[in-house]
């Protein structure tokens, strides 16, 4: 065995030179290879998390005249909604506020913490989330818990005798 | 290099003594990334491990034919990854599944090119198998103390073989449907257990709902994993008994497997990755109008890799049906399993095993030749992926 390698060391000499620039080789190809595979891998399953935001859409959600001044209520609306290789239609709800002085405030209702729904105590007149325990008033502001800032507020007008909300 | 030499050739090739591979000691470095090297070296010997093998020396003569398995491996790897990435955006229900593709292929950034890598990746693993399957039996490298591992290989074929089937019903469309119609018949023919066996394989009567989540279920978990596990004991084994050299020993040392023959590996993992990727840019995998189980106008045709059988079963009168379905693909799986045992020449060399290399080459041009046949014989392509197919899915579902 030992002769056989020293003849064969004789017929393709070999060197450390060789051996280095085979294993920068190797390592290049299989590198180029796997990023040109695993590059538009990534770049199809993270498309979804890429798509460009539209604006909002507005949405008549209630008849104005259905909301009392002081009044604080739950509406839900349908939207068809384009969803992967499907159009389905999707549910959502919206707090709308009636303040005294008139105007109307529309609040998203996840909380900013986490994303939970919250829900309107009639009797405390005071937004609580279920999961961790933030709490708002009627006009969206923290009061207490752990989430960061108030209830997202969304745009709302009022337009032939509806209220509108533009999604976010 | 006198350096190298003399470490390949202290150690047997192929390893005699049959204990268990080792791994090898490290020398120690300085500085934080050889302190966390050592770290973990020292509770799991991985990068000793690695080291064996890769320092793993490798017979004289071997070379660019030994680069199969590792392509073969790595088509493997790759179409788990693009299938995994699919599987994200698909969904295996008659009212959704040919919907979900159409949108991959086309409203998905990049989604024609993964599909298209997962389908023609599947014919580039057909076609390299096959390769793989034919050097292993013309270098006789199936023989003592290689049988489980040739036998390991063609449980892997099979399941190479599952694979096919259960993906291409997937895609819900005509030519999906009415293959699974046809390959699932094939298991009516079965004696006794036959119309059991077929209402099992299709979870009713009929191919709907359940064959398709049946399929899926197969396809993405019981498959992969049964892959998993033959890949592992295949190399294992080809590390414990080390590769087969050439037929006729060659003179000179061995050479470590690192970097000389993974360098060849790597070159044809490259070249076939980057057709399989120019495949994937240039040619949009097909996509038939939405399954219709009353459509009369389609001609229901397999993929090419089963052609060769699609042809064996226009050639069997109705009564000898079974044949083909059952007793001659049955012949041909027995044999590869008792092919090491059916070759009793102590040699590898072809020249003396004169009737295994005959019988081989006949079943290879018979194969070859059917699937040719099926090949060339093909009919007009029928409107693949038309605007109409929207209006088919509400028709037909």
């Amino acid at each position: 065995m030992r002769s056989n390698g020293l003849e064969y060391q004789q017929q393709q000499p070999d060197s450390p030179i060789r051996r280095r620039v085979l294993s920068w080789l190797v390592g290049l190809i299989n590198l180029g290879v796997i990023v040109g595979f695993i590059a538009p891998v990534l770049g199809f399953i993270s498309s979804p998390a890429r798509r460009r935001r539209e604006p909002g859409e507005w949405v008549p959600v209630l008849n104005a005249h259905e909301l009392k001044p002081g009044e604080t209520r739950a509406v839900t609306y349908s939207l068809m909604v384009k969803d992967g290789y499907t159009t389905a239609e999707h549910r959502y709800s919206v707090y709308l506020y009636h303040r005294s002085d008139g105007t109307i405030l529309a609040f998203d209702p996840s909380c900013p913490h986490l994303g939970c729904r919250v829900e309107f105590k009639e009797r405390k007149q005071r937004y609580v989330c279920p999961c961790h325990g933030g709490v708002f008033d009627t006009e969206g502001n923290l009061v207490s818990g752990p989430p960061p800032t108030g209830l997202t507020k969304l745009p709302v007008r009022v337009d032939g005798g509806k209220i509108w909300i533009q999604r976010v | 290099m006198a350096h190298l030499i003399e470490k390949t050739t202290e150690k047997p090739t192929p390893r005699s003594d049959g204990k268990p591979e080792r791994g090898v000691e490290l020398p120690h470095r300085a500085g934080w990334v050889g302190a966390v090297r050592d770290w973990i070296e020292e509770r799991t010997g991985l990068f000793g491990f690695i080291k064996h093998h890769l320092d793993e020396p490798m017979p004289p003569g071997v070379g660019w034919w030994q680069t199969l398995g590792n392509l073969l491996l790595t088509l493997l790897i790759f179409q788990f990854i693009t299938g995994f990435a699919l599987a994200m955006f698909y969904a295996p229900t008659p009212d959704h599944a040919h919907e979900s593709v159409k949108h991959i292929t086309e409203n998905v950034p990049l989604g024609a090119f993964i599909r298209g890598l997962h389908h023609w990746g599947s014919s580039f693993i057909m076609l390299v198998v096959v390769l793989h399957i034919l050097r292993v039996f013309f270098w006789g490298a199936y023989k003592k103390p290689r049988e489980l591992t040739w036998l390991v290989g063609v449980a892997i074929f099979q399941v190479i073989l599952a694979f096919a089937f259960t993906g291409y019903l997937l895609i819900w469309d005509q030519k999906a449907y009415w293959a699974t119609v046809v390959g699932t018949r094939f298991a009516s023919t079965v004696p006794v257990i036959g119309e059991w066996l077929m209402h099992f394989l299709r979870g009713g009567k009929e191919v709907g709902a359940l064959t398709l989540t049946r399929f899926y279920a197969i396809h993405i978990m019981l498959l992969p994993v049964a892959l998993v596990l033959l890949t592992a004991a295949h190399l294992y084994l080809v590390r414990r008994l080390h590769i087969a050299g050439p037929v006729v020993p060659q003179k000179g040392a061995p050479q470590p497997f690192y970097p000389y023959q993974l360098f060849r590996d790597a070159v044809v993992v490259l070249v076939g990755m980057g057709l399989l990727m120019t495949c994937a840019l240039l040619f949009k995998p097909p996509l038939y109008p939405v399954a219709d189980p009353s459509g009369t106008a389609f001609t229901p045709r397999p993929e090419w890799y089963f052609l060769g059988l699609y042809e064996l079963l226009k050639l069997m009168p109705p009564k000898l049906e079974v044949l083909g379905t059952v007793v001659i693909p049955g012949l041909v799986a027995i044999g590869m399993i008792l092919l090491p045992w059916l070759d009793r020449s102590p040699s590898r060399h072809p020249a003396y095993r004169k009737w295994v290399i005959d019988v081989g080459l006949i079943v290879i041009f018979l194969i070859g030749t059917l699937t040719l046949k099926g090949i060339l014989s093909e009919p007009p392509e029928v409107i693949p992926q038309s605007t109409s197919v929207s209006s088919s899915t509400t028709g037909s579902r």
